[in-house]
């Protein structure tokens, strides 16, 4: 029927881009990241999806200035952007590959780049691109290092973030405290100091991967081997345990708000920062634009992880951008992927408030925004989540078992263990 | 009366007109099917199309270990999906659960719903207001309800711990609702209630609308008061209707999903599943579809077994 | 006073009462949206007694109202809803009337096909459907929404409309056949105008279930030009916070179509219908 010889179609145009891309010289695309690319000149059109909400300042940015400067500099190519609301983006991305009719481009979170490139559904960059490795040394590490799957690259970082220690400076300052806590050693001599006053030392909404890795990786811990085979020694691994504890330790002593536990409903975290309920909260630079609009008498400060035996260690978030492989028209794709990760369009999205993953925009950003800087510094250090198709059920199941850690149902230790051989599990599935 | 009517014409023998086949009765007996399926065959042909294909279709997909990728290969498992289905302790958890919700949330919404309805079916000044009233829960959209029940179950002083702890002094401290079980499935409950309650009334007010005056008149002068006119006339009259409500009631109690989803998400660490929200999880979070179809027609199949009682028995006492 | 008149004024008292409690307890999670979606810090809420906002502003309505193409979804919404609405009250109308009154080989089998369909999740279908309305080029339109809108509600309209057609009294139906009335006839000038509530009930899900219908609107639509408004709502939450002021004034327009419906349609709750029609 048509839908299929279109795919077909498709497949054979790819692969003859793909080709095209990869013959690595005279004509295709060259080394420059904001060229012109190829020979020939580009044409039809692109479908990007991403989440920005309606109205937002980064849909304005992206709809007003990046698109029509990218199309200006490559007229016959057309940009279509899709929104989609970021909590249905997953599910409809997984109908669109059930169906077939996956879009050009995707602004994809971090963590679905190793699930969408193990389905197949996208395309290689470090083979369809020749400037791949001019264009990834740009990118912090950590952000680069959410697109590699199976020894190639599925992506390139869009944009990044990571989460800082917030603090309230009247709360330390009421309780005694003249700077918010360096170390973690700080942070739990102040609890008990802070719970006098009437404030939780730190507060946090979930015990997830994202709210405990930088408890953990700053201990000295792990999550998994360097390969993402196996948690068994890693997660469970003394350090990591000593990480755990602190938190558990915080919650026994009453520092720390049952928030953690889940269940929506209580005071938010930054609620609670703005109002001195709570002294620290982990966050992202999301946080200055709401804090400005909701808590506008509140002044919002920022300083490193506690710092643990492994260091001031914390976790990177963002999104990636992807070429699917039903793209019809990679070419033009990929060169509208190219103008994403340049200078301009990164510098453009910094101002209104997507963190660039170009690592040599460290200094120009502090003065697109004043509070970018306490997040480029812990940038520098910051690590992905385990890059596997198997995080997101690893993460549901590491959550429920810190979570019964804290609530006091068993050990660390035996939390943890369980968690390791269960992630053991997944990651085996993982790698048939 | 109703589902025995509809019973007893489904199983009836067809019947011959006359016994002599005489080319006109054979006539109108044809035009007569000829018009019945150009009454059903369009809907039906949608129906089946847009409904029992992919249905058919998920249920192959079940006995599948399939793979979404395009061209992938999905290997054939039998009935693996099911036993495994069966054999799993957060499976069988979420069927009780909302088992405990649909035996929570019918029996109120029914009870409310008819109250409602019967309030409002007499010229009350008001009444039109009243039943807009009513019916903004059914309008309200679900992400929005499920915010606001959210935060009025809050662990601190939202307003269900303001009622339970400070005015009804049930408990002595606030409640974390969403922490637990039982308690989660509570604030789903009443959520799950409220936003029906306006929907069985509807429809028992359109059932009592149609309950011919004289029959209440004839009572009246008996000298039935308004309760007993309620049993002996309002009742027996809207037993279609009842029926109706309550298979459906218990079909959308079993297949509730929208509110768990948006309220707990199943959590915390599965305690608060029911089948859909699990099957979710398995489908589009770890791309198990096979294995999620499996929990969706394990559940379709219990519905159905337990209609299927309840129809009977409403036969049966309507029989006797 | 007498004893009658006492005996009503307290039967409306103690019906007010009741109604009354009832309708606060319903009503107040709605009034809070209403009164959130005047305020303009809105990133957290407000405390649940906090009805009253302080500097009250229409901004979030203006917002809303003002952002790109609201007006353009809420017609979208409207044709689909509108068109489904007639589709499903007519082909549901029309089955549950042959369920009901008329005889044909293969009733039992269609009329349990129809029951069992009811017992399916939706959600369940989502990747099959999702690849038939592919095959059959009914992706991204808003006209590809109207056949599985229309299909998936004949189930439970037409269980609903059958179940009323039941208390039609039969002698109305076979007076008109003696008087020579055909199927169409009798659907037509004695079912409908006597199943009028539950007509009237059919109109009032069928327009809220398609208006307010989101997870296949979601799945199939991705051009702005085709998109319907509960997307365009959930458009206006964001990744790390939402303007939940923004939010509620957006669902706060979006429910009044709907509100217009019902109190169009409820007019048809009226009593007596049938009244008489079996004497003589």
């Amino acid at each position: 029927m048509i839908s299929r010889s279109k795919v077909a179609w498709a497949a054979v145009a790819a692969g003859m881009l793909a080709l095209t891309g990869c013959s690595g010289g005279a004509g295709a695309a060259t080394a420059a990241p904001t060229g012109s690319g190829s020979a020939a000149p580009l044409s039809g059109t692109v479908t990007f999806w991403h989440a920005y909400s309606a109205d937002s300042p980064e849909v304005k940015t992206l709809e007003t200035t990046i698109i029509p400067a990218f199309e200006k500099k490559n007229p016959g190519v057309t940009v279509k952007d899709v929104a989609v609301p970021y909590d249905q983006l997953h599910q409809k991305l997984v109908t669109a590959v059930a169906g077939d009719v996956l879009p050009d481009l995707v602004r994809a979170d971090i963590g679905w780049v190793p699930e969408l490139a193990n389905l197949g559904v996208l395309v290689p960059l470090d083979t369809s691109m020749s400037d791949f490795t001019t264009l990834s040394d740009q990118s912090y590490p950590g952000s680069l290092a959410t697109n590699k799957w199976k020894g190639h690259y599925y992506g390139l970082p869009l944009d990044t973030n990571t989460r800082v220690l917030l603090y309230n400076a009247d709360v330390l300052k009421k309780a005694g405290i003249a700077e918010p806590p360096a170390t973690v050693t700080d942070l739990v001599a102040a609890a008990p100091k802070l719970k006098a006053v009437g404030a939780s030392a730190f507060a946090d909404n979930g015990a997830g991967g994202w709210n405990v890795l930088p408890w953990i990786w700053s201990a000295g811990g792990q999550i998994t081997d360097p390969d993402v085979t196996k948690a068994t020694g890693y997660l469970n691994s003394a350090a990591s345990i000593a990480g755990v504890q602190t938190l558990v330790d915080l919650y026994k002593g009453g520092y720390l708000p049952d928030i953690i536990l889940g269940g929506e409903g209580g005071v938010s975290t930054s609620d609670g920062l703005a109002t001195g309920k709570y002294a620290t909260i982990l966050d992202g630079p999301w946080m200055y634009p709401i804090f400005a609009s909701q808590y506008p008498d509140f002044k919002l400060t920022a300083a490193q992880v506690p710092q643990g035996a492994g260091g001031s260690i914390s976790v990177v978030g963002g999104e990636d951008i992807v070429l699917t492989k039903s793209s019809k028209n990679q070419a033009a794709a990929t060169e509208f992927m190219r103008y994403m990760v340049s200078e301009e369009a990164q510098l453009a999205m910094a101002k209104v408030g997507q963190m660039p993953v170009l690592a040599n925009l460290g200094d120009k950003l502090t003065s697109v925004n004043g509070y970018y800087a306490p997040f480029i510094t812990q940038l520098a250090t910051a690590r992905p989540r385990p890059v596997t198709p198997a995080w997101s059920e690893m993460d549901a199941m590491l959550q429920d078992e810190v979570r019964s850690a804290i609530k006091g149902d068993k050990s660390v230790k035996s939390a943890l263990d369980e968690a390791a051989s269960k992630a053991d599990a997944l990651l085996a599935n993982v790698q048939k | 009366m109703v589902s025995t009517q509809l019973t007893a014409q489904l199983s009836a023998e067809p019947t011959t007109i006359s016994r002599r086949p005489s080319a006109a009765g054979r006539r109108r007996r044809r035009r007569g099917v000829f018009a019945a399926y150009a009454f059903v065959l369009p809907g039906f042909a949608l129906y089946a199309l847009v409904m029992l294909y992919p249905a058919v279709q998920t249920l192959l997909l079940s006995m599948r270990d399939w793979h979404i990728a395009p061209g992938a290969v999905s290997p054939w498992v039998g009935i693996a999906n099911y036993t495994k289905a069966f054999g799993d302790p957060i499976f069988l958890n979420s069927l009780l659960n909302s088992a405990v919700y649909t035996a929570v949330t019918v029996p109120l919404q029914i009870v409310i719903g008819l109250g409602l309805a019967v309030l409002l079916d007499s010229k009350l000044p008001g009444r039109t207001a009243f039943r807009v009233l009513f019916y903004l829960p059914v309008v309200t959209s679900w992400v929005v309800v499920s915010l606001l029940f959210q935060y009025m179950f809050s662990s601190g002083d939202g307003a269900a711990n303001a009622v339970v702890v400070d005015l009804l002094h049930v408990v002595p401290n606030n409640v974390a609702w969403f922490q637990g079980r039982w308690t989660a499935i509570a604030a789903i409950c009443i959520l799950g209630t409220w936003k029906g309650i306006g929907w069985s009334m509807l429809i028992f007010l359109a059932a009592l609308t149609g309950v011919p005056k004289e029959l209440h008149e004839a009572a009246a002068i008996d000298g039935a008061g308004a309760f007993k006119r309620f049993q002996h006339v309002s009742l027996p009259s809207i037993r279609p209707a009842m029926t109706v409500v309550v298979i459906l009631l218990v079909i959308g109690g079993f297949n509730v999903f929208i509110s768990v989803f948006l309220m707990t998400g199943g959590g915390p660490d599965n305690q608060t599943q029911v089948p859909l929200t699990y099957m979710y999880d398995q489908a589009f979070k770890y791309y198990k579809f096979g294995y999620g179809s499996a929990i969706s027609f394990s559940l379709t199949a219990l519905v159905l077994v337990i209609s299927g009682i309840q129809y009977w028995w409403t036969r049966r006492s309507t029989r006797m | 006073m007498t004893t009658s008149q006492r005996r009503r004024r307290i039967d409306y008292a103690i019906r007010y009462l009741i109604l009354g409690t009832a309708a606060a307890v319903l009503v107040y999670p709605f009034l809070y949206m209403l009164s959130t979606s005047f305020k303009t810090r809105s990133l957290v809420l407000g405390a649940p007694l906090d009805l009253i906002p302080s500097n009250p502003t229409l901004d979030n309505y203006a917002q809303a109202l003002g952002a790109n193409n609201f007006g353009r979804y809420f017609v979208n919404s409207a044709m689909v809803a509108v068109v489904s609405t007639a589709l499903i009250v007519a082909l549901s109308s029309m089955m549950a009337y042959a369920f009901s009154r008329l005889t044909f080989p293969g009733k039992r089998v269609l009329f349990t096909a129809i029951v069992v369909g009811l017992a399916i999740p939706t959600m369940m279908l989502i990747i099959p459907q999702f690849l038939l309305a592919r095959d059959l080029h009914l992706l991204n339109s808003l006209q590809g929404l109207v056949p599985f809108y229309v299909g998936t509600a004949l189930g439970f309209n037409t269980f609903l409309l059958a179940g009323f057609f039941e208390t039609i009294p039969r002698e109305l139906d076979e007076a008109m056949i003696v008087d020579g009335a055909g199927p169409w006839r009798r659907y037509w000038s004695l079912a409908l105008p006597l199943a009028r509530p539950a007509l009237a009930t059919t109109v009032i899900f069928a327009f809220l279930g398609t208006w307010d219908e989101f997870a296949w609107a979601l799945t199939v639509l991705n051009d702005t030009d085709v998109r319907t408004l509960p997307i365009a709502i959930s458009l206006f939450q964001g990744q790390h916070s939402t303007s939940w002021g923004l939010v509620f004034a957006a669902s706060m327009i979006a429910i009044v179509p709907v509100l217009i419906v019902y109190i169009v349609f409820q007019r048809f709750f009226v009593a007596g219908l049938t009244t008489g029609a079996v004497k003589g």
